[in-house]
Formats: structure tokens, C-alpha cells, sequence
């Protein structure tokens, strides 16, 4: 049980900060352009052993999304070192990562042909995909029909249904009505408590938060500030606000 | 060196993915038009009479080429063309176009050029069988030249690849690299004998130097297959040149995967 899947060791991850699109073309060939430097996460060393949960806090801006992004292997750090065992599914931007063009219904094997699993496998899995969706017969539609909360369940859905074994959820509540989410809920909890799935939670919701995480995690200014009970990470969340307001 | 492998052990470990990916960039491409597959044939269909009517009828450039009319040289040398015209914007605007594969999910980039690249050798092929039916239409028996197809079309699908890993990368830091591919690709079409014979060039150095062109060498080996009936030995020399081109590619290809592939999401 207290196998470790996610282990950030002394990560820091800086983005360089051009003028202009053509000074980063000429970055390539020329080392002497010159650029900013915004360091997004800082320094940061945790680890999560598997089956837990941990809720991420932060005000925008404070490096979530950007260590979220890491561990799904789509950006690289610039130092240090992290490691991931297992399937991840994240929900970062839910809108996002379907082809337009495409149904429902095919990008749902799209991504799951992307993830490597099996046809045969996936169309187990359509069903509850679909029904969970609530899409109806909108499946069938090419997604640029959809509005945004018809994608939003479509990602949820398929993100949940893949039987992931960590599961990132980044701001992925916040849309869809309040029946949908209360749904989201019910599923993330089912997941976690019968699938042993480790799941990373990012939200501005603590309430939300508190309903599946024992532990929480505060960033300010791209660095860990706090790691430890979910109860006090709220408090010293809602601290930082506070001291951002004045 | 690092770098070949680890793009080579992600084709190897993505190989179904990418089959599956050129599939859905080939449906993509061509479903949502009433006439759908039909464009694949037409929309070059149409090219080739518009260029075989400003040359036969209005240069009277008519004549027969080896023996063989001016549409049949014509069109076995401008399929080869069509793919490569392609490969060059498409190839070079591949990451942009897939941009939910490189910042929304974790996804071999190296790979994306490769199935947009194997989506357009579809449609190649279909258009190359289109031609060699219209070859023996017009009563030209297919010999044993007929065969070295393959290999052209292994050299051109293999540099166009590399091209294409080379060019993507460019492309997704900054958006002047494909305005500039794209205003090069015409002057790249006249320059590369696709519309004329470089054999006839009388200037020997000329000649020469216009066939380290990679563009030119595979469009005259396509017409060397079905129209001059030469073998792809006879040349050894453009074929060094042409390996040795292919190695700077690579090269290029490789420098710029190094350097960017870390970059390239964050930039997307």
C-alpha cells in the first residue's frame, strides 16, 4: 500500500519569457537573444504513495497547473528529477484534447487507441462512457457542434471511465450544473474507494476538496508552502488569500 | 545518436497508434464534403489539366517525350510532387495541427510527422495505381522498370519523414517558419523540373547541380520507372549525393528534436 507512485525530487521548472515569437526563432540559432526567466514551480520535492489522495491549493498563477502538467508527462521540467508509476488520466482543461472534426463517439476511441488500449477494450467501456456523458444522441455529432459543458462531460467521463490509477482533476468541477458535479462526486468517490486510484485534486472549491482528501497541498509563488492535513492546508489557503487582499 | 533512438524505440512502441492515427488524419481530411473521397482524386485531377492545358495548348509544348504523349510524362512525374508539395506544408505544420497531442496529452511528438506523412502516402498510392491504369489504358505495357516505384518511393517517403520531424519543430516556435516554406514551395515546383526535362538541360553543370535537388532526383526516378526505362543503378553518383543530403537531414532533424522537444509544449 504505501508503494510511491508520484516522487518530485527538487523540481524546478523555469519558462523563458521572449519579446517576441521572432526573438524565440532566433533563440535557436542564436544564444545572445535575450529573454525573461519566470520560474513557475520553484524547488518543489513531495512524494504520493499510491491510493491517497492530496488536494492542491494555490492562488492562479501559483505553479498547480504546472507541476499537474508534469506529472501527466506533458512538459519537462528544467531541473530535478520525477518520477510516475502508473496509467495516468488527467482532466486538465477539460474542453480541450479532442479533435474537433471528429463525433463523440470516435474520439472517445481516439483517445483511449492514444492511450494503447485495446478496441475491443474500449468498447466495453462505450457504454458507460456515453451514458455517463448524458450526451444522448449528440454522440454521434462532430464535437466543434458541442458547447463547452457537453465537452467538459464528454472529458470527465472518458477520463473516469478508463480505469486510470492516478487520476488529475484540475479545476474539472467548476462546470457542467450542479447535478452533473454532485454525479462527478459520486464517481471520483467510488473510484478512489474501490479502484485504490491515487487522485490529485486542484481547485479553489476547499468544500469540495475536503470531500475526498486528507491531505492538501499549498503553493504560493511556485513553491510548496505548506504539505500536510487537508484541515489546516485549508486554513493556510484561505490565509493567503486573505494576505493577498490587503 | 540518443535522440535516433529514443524516436525510433517511440515508433516502435506507438507502431499502432500511428496506424490508427493516419487513418483518422486520412477521414478527417477528406469526410464532411458532399463529394468526400472523391477529392482525393479530383482536386490533383484538376491541377493536371490545368497544367497540361497551359503547356500543351498554350505553349505547345505537346510533344512527345521518349515516345511516350506529354500528359503520360506529365502526370508521372507531377504525382510524385503532389505528395512531397504535401509533405512540406503539412509536414511542417503537422505539430500545430495536432496540438491536442502535444499539450494535452503525454504522446511521442516525434511520431506526429511520421502518420501525417503515412496519410498522405495513402492517397499517393491510390493516385500512383490511377496512373499506371492510365498508362496501360493508352496501350504502354508496364515492364520490370515499373518495379523500381518502390524504391522512390521509399527514398521520398523517407527523406519527406525526416524533412517533416525537421521542419515541425521549427514551425511550432514560430509561425514564420511555415510562411516561409510555403512562399519557397512554388519556387521550389519550377525550379525542380516537375513541368520540364532536366535531361534536355544542355549545359552540363547545369544539369548537374539541378539534380542534387532531392525533389528533382525522385520526380525524374518516377519518370525513369515508366518513361526513360532507366535503372536506379545507372546513376550511382546522384544517389551518393542524395544519401549524403539525406544524412544532413537527419542531422537537422535530430538538432532541432534535441533542442526543442522540451520547449515545443510550452510554446504551443
Amino acid at each position: 500500500m504505501s508503494q510511491k507512485v508520484i516522487t518530485f525530487k527538487k523540481v524546478t521548472k523555469t519558462y523563458k519569457l521572449f519579446k517576441s515569437d521572432k526573438k524565440r526563432l532566433l533563440h535557436i540559432f542564436f544564444k545572445k537573444i535575450k529573454y525573461k526567466e519566470k520560474k513557475a514551480v520553484d524547488n518543489v520535492s513531495f512524494s504520493i504513495k499510491k491510493g491517497e489522495a492530496v488536494a492542491i491549493f494555490g492562488r492562479n498563477g501559483a505553479g498547480k497547473s504546472t507541476i499537474l502538467k508534469m506529472i501527466t508527462g506533458v512538459t519537462f521540467p528544467t531541473e530535478g528529477e520525477i518520477e510516475v508509476n502508473g496509467r495516468v488520466s488527467a482532466l486538465l482543461e477539460l474542453t480541450s484534447g479532442f479533435d474537433p472534426e471528429f463525433t463523440g463517439r470516435e474520439n472517445i476511441y481516439l483517445k483511449g487507441q492514444i492511450l494503447g488500449i485495446k478496441d475491443s477494450e474500449i468498447a466495453e467501456l462505450e457504454k458507460d462512457i456515453v451514458n455517463f456523458a448524458e450526451l444522448e444522441e449528440y454522440i454521434d455529432q462532430p464535437i466543434r457542434t458541442y458547447s463547452s459543458g457537453m465537452k467538459a462531460r464528454l472529458g470527465f467521463s472518458i477520463n473516469v471511465n478508463i480505469k486510470p490509477e492516478i487520476l488529475i482533476v484540475d479545476e474539472a468541477l467548476s462546470v457542467g450544473d450542479e447535478s452533473f458535479k454532485e454525479k462527478c462526486v459520486k464517481k471520483i468517490n467510488e473510484i478512489i474507494k474501490k479502484e485504490d486510484v491515487t487522485l490529485l485534486f486542484v481547485t479553489h472549491t476547499t468544500p469540495t476538496a475536503m470531500e475526498f482528501c486528507k491531505r492538501g497541498m499549498v503553493m504560493n509563488k511556485g513553491k510548496v508552502v505548506f504539505d500536510g492535513e487537508i484541515k489546516e492546508a485549508v486554513n493556510k489557503y484561505k490565509s493567503i488569500i486573505k494576505g493577498a487582499k490587503k | 545518436m540518443k535522440e535516433l533512438i529514443n524516436i525510433i524505440k517511440d515508433h516502435i512502441q506507438y507502431r499502432q497508434q500511428i496506424l490508427k492515427l493516419a487513418k483518422a488524419d486520412l477521414v478527417k481530411t477528406y469526410r464532411g464534403a458532399a463529394l468526400g473521397w472523391a477529392w482525393a482524386v479530383i482536386k490533383p485531377a484538376f491541377k493536371i489539366f490545368v497544367y497540361w492545358f497551359a503547356f500543351s495548348i498554350g505553349l505547345r509544348a505537346n510533344r512527345d517525350m521518349s515516345g511516350y504523349p506529354f500528359f503520360l510524362w506529365l502526370i508521372s512525374g507531377i504525382i510524385p510532387w503532389f505528395y512531397i508539395n504535401t509533405m512540406l506544408i503539412q509536414g511542417t505544420a503537422c505539430l500545430r495541427k495536432y496540438k491536442y497531442l502535444v499539450t494535452k496529452m503525454k504522446f511521442p511528438i516525434s511520431t506526429i510527422p511520421t502518420f501525417v506523412s503515412l496519410s498522405e502516402m495513402i492517397v499517393h498510392i491510390v493516385l500512383m495505381s490511377i496512373v499506371l491504369i492510365i498508362f496501360v489504358a493508352f496501350g504502354y505495357a508496364l515492364d520490370l522498370y515499373a518495379l523500381q516505384l518502390l524504391f522512390y518511393l521509399l527514398l521520398m517517403f523517407i527523406f519527406f519523414n525526416v524533412w517533416g520531424l525537421f521542419s515541425s519543430m521549427i514551425a511550432a516556435i514560430s509561425k514564420d517558419f511555415l510562411n516561409l516554406v510555403k512562399s519557397l514551395v512554388t519556387a521550389l515546383f519550377w525550379l525542380s523540373g516537375v513541368l520540364w526535362d532536366v535531361n534536355t538541360i544542355s549545359i552540363p553543370w547545369l544539369q548537374k547541380f539541378l539534380m542534387l535537388n532531392p525533389v528533382t532526383l525522385i520526380v525524374n526516378g518516377y519518370r525513369d520507372c515508366l518513361i526513360y526505362k532507366v535503372g536506379f543503378w545507372e546513376h550511382p553518383k546522384r544517389l551518393i549525393y542524395f544519401a549524403i543530403e539525406l544524412v544532413i537531414m537527419l542531422v537537422l532533424a535530430l538538432w532541432s528534436y534535441r533542442k526543442l522537444r522540451k520547449e515545443v509544449p510550452d510554446v504551443l
